[in-house]
């Protein structure tokens, strides 16, 4: 199950309802620790000043900020004087339509539990969660996590509130500072080479089922740990990668067409 | 200043095969800190050490280590893991295309923008335009830095944007929840209220609108430690909750509508961040 990794209100108007937040995803990747190859004994991290080379603990590190030269040095008390006195409130500021929101600025999701058993709160929840169903409306407000605080979306999904934290516009690059991106009458594509990509891709079109797909390399990871029961371990051949051509199709059309006669017959 | 590349190679789509290279699309500007020592400022450095002798252990000596369910050890190399994972193409591989509005944008876990490669352009427009009008994107994999990974590519203005995807069983299940039960239907009446609530508080979504206050408080707190004044920690309010929830919907709904209907303007009004001495050193903070 997971944590609970924030606990407070989302509150719309004046009515506040108590809730709790958990991480959407689950981390699954495989974790290795640091092992010092010649005595296979564990490694550890240690933080030593650069000025003496002394061993700093942890409570003796301060966060530092290069301010026009100046050295400012803040503990984290003094830091989380820069978030709102409300760390504990999500307050929606207005309800808008996903489908506005460009999903690069999303960033991490989370889930909205009601944060007790009791009535009043499973109450409000409800009448919350029902609301924006029905609606089908994302609300937007702010929250405070690890004295950061995140611009946030909630929507109602699978009969809980779900909560993205999300970059703000600035954070998210403009296609146009890249050159690369080909654009205007130079490239305008061929309406002929359009039309045969189009039908390539409708005869490679599935209904997305996200199930469908596993991750290979942590599988991979995991039979590589499995195998090394009792052994020293497989050899360690590593083949090269196959050259690819990164030429450019000398005949687009001709490509479209002979994938897509592939796409039919497979 | 232009943006770099973060990886090159192609995109194939059947026979079709794109050069393009790879940038990253986000650029987080919240101010970064370095660790130092309280006492003094010194930077601080990290060493890693062998646990048992505490000597410092050179990187060429390091390897990974995993603890298996029966407790044993395995140390693996970074030969071993190339092998298990096999050969690695530079190439985006579309497997197949699918609706863009059947994923959910809870799969999409990091963007990056797609370019051309010189003699690329053509093709490229070509596949940006029909997914664009087809509403499909396509779902592949490749291999970014280390690691393979499932992919969504997709029109985006001008340009093809790539997304590496959660995978499902990443996502936690409903059944893996401990929701406490919810039976009782909210009264229509109430429903009918938070409704309305809602509809006084809908707006156009506009990103522009919401600036990073925190970054621009972070800064002011840096400011003002700088200028040796001593920093003011107070303590979290908490809010109330409500016993009556229909009262509580009809006032908020009351009071919207006293506000001039619409939030807009009174909205961005209470948003505008208050002026502050930090605005000016913005462009300061770091970026990462």
């Amino acid at each position: 199950m997971p944590s609970t990794i924030w606990t407070g209100t989302i509150s719309f108007g004046l009515v506040a309802v108590p809730v709790r937040m958990v991480s959407a995803t689950r981390d699954l990747d495989i974790h290795f620790h640091q092992v010092d190859g010649r005595t296979g004994d564990r490694v550890s991290n240690r933080r030593i000043s650069e000025l003496d080379s002394k061993e700093v603990s942890w409570d003796e590190i301060g966060r530092g900020y290069e301010l026009d030269g100046q050295a400012v040095v803040l503990t984290d008390d003094e830091l989380s004087a820069a978030v709102p006195e409300r760390t504990h409130m999500i307050e929606i500021e207005e309800f808008v339509d996903s489908s506005e929101i460009d999903p690069a600025q999303f960033d991490h999701p989370y889930l909205l539990l009601p944060g007790s058993d009791t009535e009043g709160v499973t109450r409000a929840y409800r009448l919350l969660r029902d609301a924006m169903a029905k609606t089908g409306r994302t609300a937007i407000g702010r929250v405070v996590l690890r004295s950061n605080e995140y611009l946030a979306a909630v929507h109602e999904r699978d009969d809980v509130l779900a909560l993205s934290t999300m970059l703000y516009a600035d954070e998210i690059r403009d296609t146009a500072e890249i050159d690369a991106v080909p654009s205007g009458d130079a490239w305008a594509s061929k309406r002929g080479e359009v039309t045969a990509a189009i039908e390539l891709i409708e005869a490679m079109s599935v209904d997305f089922d996200p199930s469908g797909y596993e991750d290979r390399d942590r599988q991979r990871l995991l039979e590589l740990i499995q195998s090394k029961r009792g052994r020293k371990g497989k050899d360690a051949a590593v083949s090269e990668p196959e050259p690819q051509s990164s030429e450019p199709p000398p005949d687009l059309m001709a490509a479209l067409r002979e994938s897509l006669a592939r796409a039919r017959n497979g | 200043m232009a943006p770099r590349s973060i990886w090159n190679g192609t995109l194939a789509v059947g026979e079709v095969i794109v050069p393009v290279k790879l940038f990253s699309v986000v650029q987080q500007h919240r101010v970064q800190f370095r660790e130092v020592r309280l006492s003094d400022g010194a930077k601080i450095k990290h060493q890693r050490v062998n646990s048992e002798s505490g000597e410092e252990v050179p990187s060429a000596e390091i390897r990974k280590g995993y603890e298996r369910e029966d407790g044993r050890q395995i140390v693996l190399t970074d030969e071993e893991i190339a092998a298990a994972y096999g050969p690695r193409n530079k190439v985006i591989e579309i497997e197949h295309f699918t609706p863009a509005a059947q994923i959910d944008p809870i799969f999409y876990e990091k963007p990056y923008i797609l370019g051309a490669q010189a003699g690329g352009e053509r093709a490229y427009s070509v596949l940006r335009d029909a997914l664009e009008r087809s509403g499909k994107v396509g779902i592949g994999r490749f291999v970014l830095r280390t690691r393979e990974q499932l992919v969504a590519v997709g029109p985006h203005g001008d340009a093809l944007r790539v997304y590496t995807m959660r995978f499902a069983d990443e996502l936690v299940r409903s059944s893996d929840l401990d929701v406490p039960s919810m039976t009782r239907e909210p009264a229509a009446k109430e429903l009918e209220m938070a409704e309305r609530l809602i509809d006084t508080l809908a707006a156009e979504w506009d990103p522009q609108r919401y600036e990073d206050r925190h970054r621009d408080a972070v800064m002011a707190v840096i400011e003002s430690k700088a200028a040796g004044r001593k920093v003011e920690v107070a303590a979290p309010k908490e809010p109330e909750p409500v016993p009556d929830l229909l009262a509580a919907l009809t006032q908020s709904v009351d009071q919207r509508k006293a506000r001039g209907g619409k939030t807009t303007s009174a909205a961005k009004a209470r948003r505008k961040p208050a002026a502050k001495p930090a605005a000016a050193a913005k462009t300061k903070s770091k970026t990462s």
